[in-house]
């Protein structure tokens, strides 16, 4: 079992140096992520939302939808926990 | 190869860094082990993500500076460090946290039934039972 995990491990590893050579050079700032749609948020962050941080302005106001699902998400796991985790009625 | 090493050798340090912990989940028997390996792919993958945000030299992070002074003006792109790996990655430390409680409320419940965390023990007890494992 040991040998057959390193094994896989060193398959997918090799995979994914292969296919970090097509990624774009570490630093670019014209690497497709930082052109895209972030020049747009760090230009009309303090127009449209009057806030210094941008992280935070994407975060509550340009991506709300996004952070309405973490608060699923977190609502979930705390209802599975304390489901797990209650005490259970003896039969 | 050299150049490729000088500009990809954060991508590799990610990868080994993802490879450990996925070897810790497949190959260690103990469960805690197994969550530990998981927490480390995560970080991982968080690492790569924000280590794609970064623009070269002098950058630093999207905090704008002078906001009063900025109003209406041009905000210099190149000078902040990209926000949205930051964000995106805000959103995957929340499910991080999300996904290592409920494992280890499922853990708890493990041990709780067979006081025992190695998952070959559980295996052997359950057979004992007449379980499938």
């Amino acid at each position: 079992m040991k040998t057959l995990s390193l094994i896989s491990t060193i398959i997918a590893g090799a995979f994914l140096i292969y296919g970090s050579m097509d990624m774009p050079h570490w630093g670019d700032p014209y690497s497709p992520a930082s052109t895209h749609v972030s020049p747009y948020y760090l230009r009309n962050s303090l127009k449209d939302t009057a806030t210094p941080n941008v992280v935070t302005s994407v975060l509550a106001d340009y991506r709300g939808y996004d952070t309405l699902g973490e608060t699923t998400v977190i609502f979930t796991a705390g209802m599975g926990c304390l489901l797990l985790l209650k005490k259970r009625r003896k039969k | 190869m050299f150049e490729s090493l000088l500009h990809h050798y954060n991508y590799w340090m990610f990868i080994g860094l993802m490879m450990i912990g996925f070897y810790a989940m497949m190959a260690k028997k103990n469960l805690i082990k197994k969550i530990i390996g998981m927490n480390i792919f995560q970080s991982a993958i968080i690492l790569f993500f924000i280590s794609t945000s970064v623009k070269g030299g002098g950058v630093t992070v999207p905090i704008l500076e002078h906001p009063e002074g900025a109003q209406g003006g041009f905000v210099d792109v190149m000078k902040y460090a990209n926000p949205l790996p930051h964000v995106l990655m805000l959103t995957a430390i929340v499910v991080m946290v999300a996904t290592l409680g409920v494992a280890l409320a499922v853990v708890m419940m493990i041990y709780k039934r067979y006081h025992t965390l190695e998952e070959d023990e559980i295996a052997l007890i359950r057979r004992k039972q007449g379980l499938k494992c």
